[in-house]
């Protein structure tokens, strides 16, 4: 009974601490960014500074008293189902904000989210603007837009990409085409929208792990491909294994 | 009905010492956890699964601060304003008086999960339910960030804008109302709440304000955070179980891709503040109606922000407002597609 109160006057503030703790810990280690986008950091780290304030206040000037509808809550016949709930759900964000290692999103991911779908990751007017730009500063973001938008081949012809994702499958021939992605990010990881460009590659799945990140330096091409829908992929690549970079999302 | 608590003289009397060192261990066994948690190989989880764990992780890291804000505002307005400052300088005129919670976002730019607390403690110092629920629905769209964002993303021109406005203010004034008809409003209310809400009305005032706001502040982060790790885990849930595609192939019917998106709105459960850049990428594939029906009913009401709302009203209040925002919702992306 007594450990029940406990628990239903502190989870909240366990819970906090976990959260603090935990966020904290992302910042410190430059892996905030595996989370949220980069306009949130100061308010992040602010409102947890502030926190751990209000919460070392609570655990110093909160007295250990019992409210009477605590009290009457605790004499209910399913009270061991809240507690059990409680302690999962404290149990749960341990294991996941402090044990498990940070990850960023995987092909799983890409394959629920349509890459380069429905979503264009710039617009028609930002796509014209980038012709004619520095295509070395080209990201996986700029060179799929451009692709999307439906530069043609002789636009690519003498364009040379050099560029960093990770590796996915082209789900229409995974055999002979990858994809070098990238997420793009609004607000958090919940919102990642993946976009890639197309690698003419066979037997790529001996070389590179699905997830794994590489780095391109490689010009465009028709497609040869039979069954791949892209029209233009990178051909006679080359691709190095690389380490995930400190951001993986662009924004 | 302050929402602060009564606290027995002999536990009050309690010195910190105690209570510190007890809350400095525990911060001391989480740091060190965190430190020195043995590294699982990254491939130990199947990959749906860790995406899973990233998308929880994900609204959890971007929600909390928000929450924390929220429930610093509400502990102001509980403890540290003057009795009746914000209630006394309301319109007497309930029309006029939703009207103007409904702009109460202008002055405090809290996206909806920092709204919740925030209402809590509203109610708490007199707010009705149904003004309440003004304030809660139109705050998330009647504030600065949220306008700016938007018109950001699709300018003045669209069009999206004006109607993202008008339609979040209208739909929470109409509930506003329908609320403020019903006969006994404080049965909207959880059980809970409104004992937390009548323990209030004896609170023991000598207890100082800091040692309340401490206690107001455990009481809060212990109603609202189990709320949002659990909307949390099912908003990551069903990302990794619900295809978008599905919901993408319909969007250039001029009905489904309103139901689409609304859909879509609820699943990602993403901020006020920044939903109009998420929903940009899908500009050119779904109709205007539908784009401005997920940017209406998505900060009204989603996953997480069900979760919490739970926290503070019954269920059958929750089931019978998302009828009604889903519903005013739609029949504003409708009109749009057909008229516009």
């Amino acid at each position: 009974m007594r450990f029940r109160r406990l628990l239903r006057r502190w989870q909240g503030a366990v819970l906090s601490v976990v959260g603090i703790v935990a966020t904290v810990w992302l910042g410190f280690s430059g892996q905030l960014g595996l989370y949220i986008h980069p306009r949130y950091f100061v308010f992040t780290w602010v409102m947890a500074g502030i926190a751990g304030v209000l919460v070392v206040a609570a655990f110093a000037l909160v007295p250990a008293a019992e409210h009477e509808h605590e009290a009457r809550d605790d004499e209910g016949r399913w009270a061991w189902l809240w507690s059990a709930g409680s302690i999962l759900i404290i149990a749960s964000a341990v294991v996941g904000l402090l044990v498990l290692p940070p990850a960023t999103l995987t092909t799983a991911t890409v394959a629920k989210r349509d890459l380069n779908g429905s979503t264009s990751s710039i617009t028609q007017s930002e796509a014209n603007d980038l012709v004619g730009g520095d295509y070395s500063t080209f990201t996986v973001r700029d060179w799929s837009s451009l692709l999307r938008q439906g530069a043609g081949e002789d636009f690519f012809a003498d364009k040379t990409a050099t560029v960093t994702g990770f590796v996915t499958p082209d789900p229409s021939d995974p055999e002979n085409v990858f994809f070098v992605a990238r997420f793009i990010v609004a607000c958090c990881a919940v919102d990642a929208q993946p976009v890639g460009v197309p690698v003419y590659h066979p037997g790529w799945q001996d070389e590179f792990p699905v997830d794994s990140w590489v780095s391109i330096v490689s010009g465009f091409g028709t497609n040869p491909s039979i069954s791949s829908e892209e029209a233009i992929v990178l051909v006679g690549s080359e691709i190095t294994p690389t380490d995930q970079p400190a951001q993986p999302y662009v924004y | 009905m302050s929402q602060t608590t009564a606290v027995r003289p002999s536990a009050a009397r309690r010195g910190p010492g105690r209570g510190l060192t007890v809350g400095l261990v525990i911060i001391g066994i989480v740091i060190l956890l965190r430190a020195f948690a043995p590294a699982p190989p990254a491939d130990s989880l199947a990959d749906t699964a860790r995406d899973f764990v990233t998308l929880s992780i994900s609204v959890v890291i971007e929600s909390l601060p928000f929450v924390f804000l929220g429930i610093v505002l509400s502990i102001g307005v509980q403890i540290w304003l003057p009795e009746g400052f914000l209630l006394r300088r309301l319109p007497k005129n309930p029309v006029a008086r939703r009207v103007v919670l409904s702009l109460l976002g202008m002055l405090l730019p809290v996206c909806e999960c920092g709204n919740v607390p925030l209402a809590r403690g509203l109610i708490a110092k007199g707010l009705t339910v149904g003004e309440s629920m003004t304030f809660l629905f139109a705050a998330p769209i009647l504030n600065p960030v949220t306008i700016i964002t938007t018109q950001q993303a699709f300018g003045w021109d669209s069009g999206i804008l004006a109607w993202r406005i008008a339609g979040g203010f209208l739909i929470a004034n109409l509930i506003g109302y329908i609320y403020s008809r019903h006969p006994k409003p404080q049965s909207l209310l959880t059980p809970r709440f409104q004992e937390a809400c009548a323990l209030g009305d004896g609170h023991d005032a000598a207890a100082g304000k800091a040692r309340r706001s401490a206690t107001l502040f455990t009481q809060e982060t212990s109603a609202m955070l189990p709320a949002l790790f659990i909307g949390a885990g099912l908003a990551g849930l069903i990302q990794t179980a619900v295809s978008r595609d599905v919901l993408v192939t319909l969007g250039s019917h001029p009905v489904w891709s309103v139901v689409a998106l609304m859909v879509l709105a609820f699943v990602v459960s993403i901020c006020s503040n920044v939903d109009a850049f998420f929903i940009l990428s899908f500009g050119a594939t779904f109709l205007p109606g539908a784009i401005v029906a997920f940017l209406v009913f998505g900060p009204m009401i989603d996953i997480k922000m069900l979760a919490l709302l739970r926290t503070t009203f019954t269920a059958k209040t929750l089931v019978q407002l998302t009828l009604i925002v889903a519903l005013c919702s739609a029949v504003l992306g409708l009109a749009i597609n057909y008229a516009v």
